[in-house]
C-alpha cells in the first residue's frame, strides 16, 4: 500500500507533534520479555560471572584476548568475572551472549537484567554457581557443570527470538 | 513478503532538517532484529536512568513490556492485522501493528461502524522525549496514524480508526490528532488506558492539518 505525502505535510506534521509521546496499544505484559532491570534488587548473581569465567578459560583465552574478541570493555570484563553484585550493560551480556552462543534473552536473565521467566534456569544458575570454581585450570567437574549449564540456556534455542 | 515502500520525511531535532525516510506497509525481520539490537538495550538502558535517578516506576515508559516479535509472530500473518513501520538512515523509528476486521466503533455517531483499531503503535526509544532529551526524529507518530487513516480509507470505512492511548500520550491523540476521547475504558483488560476514536471528519481534518499533501 503506497501512501502519497509531501515534505511540506511531514514537516508541518512533525512540528505539531512536537515532543509528545505516541505510544498504543494494550499495557498486558508479554511473557517472553519483560524489560525491567532487577538492578533495585540488589541481588548478587554469582553464576553469571562465573559462567562467563569458565568460558573464557574453556576457550583459553585472557579476560584482555575475551574483551577484544567479544568487543567489550575489559575492564566491566573483570567486574564481571569478580563481582557478583555488578550488574553489566545490556549490550555486554549480547556481545557475550552472540560470542558465546547462547540465547541472549535467556543470559539477560542469568544476567539478573530482566526477570527470569522459568524458574529452572534460577535453580540451575545457583547448582551451576555452586559445582564451579573460579580457578585457573578448568577442572573435569567443572566443564561437565559447565556443559549442563550451556545445554540447559540453550533448551529454549528455537524459541529464542534472538538466536534467529 | 512484498513490502511496499512510500517515500515520507522526518524532522532531525537535531539540525533542524527534514531526513528521507521510508514508510513500509510491513514489519518484517529488518525491524525485529532492529527492536532486539537496537530498541531493547537502549530501551533498558534508559530505564536504568531512569531508575537511578529516582524516576518512580509508574512513570517509566509503560510499553517496556512489549515484545514485537510475539506481536509480529501472533498477528501480522494474518490478513486482518496489516502492519506499517518507518525506517530513516537504515534504523526502524516506528511499528504499528492494525486491526481491520474486528473492532467497530463507540462514538455514538458511528456506533457499530467498521473501522481501523491500532492494535500497537510504539516509537523507537531515542524518538521518545521521556528517555531521551533531545529525542533524535519528529514526526513518527503523526506518520503512522496518517497510515492507519489510509488504511481504513482503503477498506471503505472513510478514515475511520481507534486505539486505546497508553497514558502519556493521551495528548497527542487528543490534540495533535484530534481523535475523541471517549474516556478510561471500562473493560479491566484496559484500564486505566483512555479509548480514542477518529470520526471521518476528523480523519479529513488531520490530513488537511498538515496542509497539502
Amino acid at each position: 500500500m503506497r501512501i502519497e505525502v509531501t515534505r511540506d505535510w511531514c514537516l508541518h506534521m512533525a512540528e505539531l507533534e512536537g515532543d509528545e509521546e505516541i505510544g498504543a496499544g494494550s499495557l498486558s505484559v508479554d511473557p517472553t520479555f519483560d524489560g525491567e532491570s532487577l538492578t533495585q534488587s540488589g541481588a548478587p548473581v554469582v553464576a553469571f560471572g562465573r559462567f562467563v569465567s569458565l568460558m573464557r578459560r574453556d576457550r583459553g583465552l585472557t579476560v584482555e584476548k575475551l574483551a577484544d574478541d567479544a568487543d567489550v570493555d575489559v575492564a566491566e570484563l573483570v567486574s564481571v568475572e569478580e563481582d557478583s553484585r555488578y550488574k553489566p550493560e545490556v549490550r555486554t551480556v549480547y556481545q557475550l551472549a552472540n560470542f558465546f552462543d547462547v540465547p541472549r534473552t535467556t543470559l539477560l536473565q542469568v544476567a539478573g537484567l530482566t526477570l527470569p521467566k522459568d524458574d529452572r534456569i534460577v535453580e540451575e544458575s545457583v547448582r551451576f554457581a555452586a559445582r564451579s570454581e573460579p580457578v585457573d585450570a578448568l577442572s573435569r567437574e567443572e566443564r561437565a557443570a559447565l556443559e549442563a549449564f550451556v545445554a540447559v540456556l540453550s533448551e529454549d534455542r528455537t524459541k529464542d527470538p534472538s538466536l534467529g | 513478503m512484498s513490502v511496499t515502500s512510500s517515500a515520507v520525511f522526518l524532522l532531525n531535532v537535531e539540525t533542524g532538517e527534514t531526513e528521507s525516510a521510508e514508510l513500509w506497509d510491513a514489519i518484517t525481520e529488518q525491524q525485529l532484529a532492529d527492536w532486539e539490537a537496537e530498541w531493547i538495550p537502549e530501551l533498558l538502558g534508559a530505564i536504568r536512568r531512569l531508575h537511578r535517578a529516582g524516576v518512580p516506576r509508574h512513570a517509566w515508559p509503560q510499553s517496556r513490556h512489549w515484545d514485537w516479535r510475539k506481536k509480529t509472530a501472533t498477528l501480522t500473518g494474518m490478513l486482518a492485522h496489516p502492519a506499517f513501520s518507518l525506517v530513516c538512515r537504515g534504523l526502524t523509528q516506528g511499528m504499528m501493528i492494525l486491526d481491520n476486521t474486528t473492532k467497530r466503533c463507540r462514538l455514538p455517531a458511528q456506533a457499530g461502524k467498521n473501522m481501523v483499531y491500532v492494535e500497537y503503535v510504539e516509537n523507537a526509544p531515542w524518538n521518545r522525549p521521556e528517555l531521551f532529551d533531545p529525542p533524535r526524529y519528529r514526526g513518527v507518530g503523526s506518520l503512522l496514524v496518517r497510515a492507519a487513516i489510509e488504511s481504513s480509507r482503503q477498506e471503505g470505512f472513510k478514515g475511520r480508526i481507534g486505539l486505546h492511548s497508553l497514558p502519556q500520550a493521551n495528548t497527542f491523540y487528543a490534540r495533535t490528532c484530534g481523535m475523541t476521547d471517549i474516556g478510561v475504558d471500562p473493560d479491566p483488560g484496559y484500564s486505566p488506558m483512555h479509548y480514542f476514536e477518529m470520526t471521518q471528519e476528523q480523519a479529513d481534518a488531520f490530513v488537511e492539518k498538515g496542509g497539502k499533501s
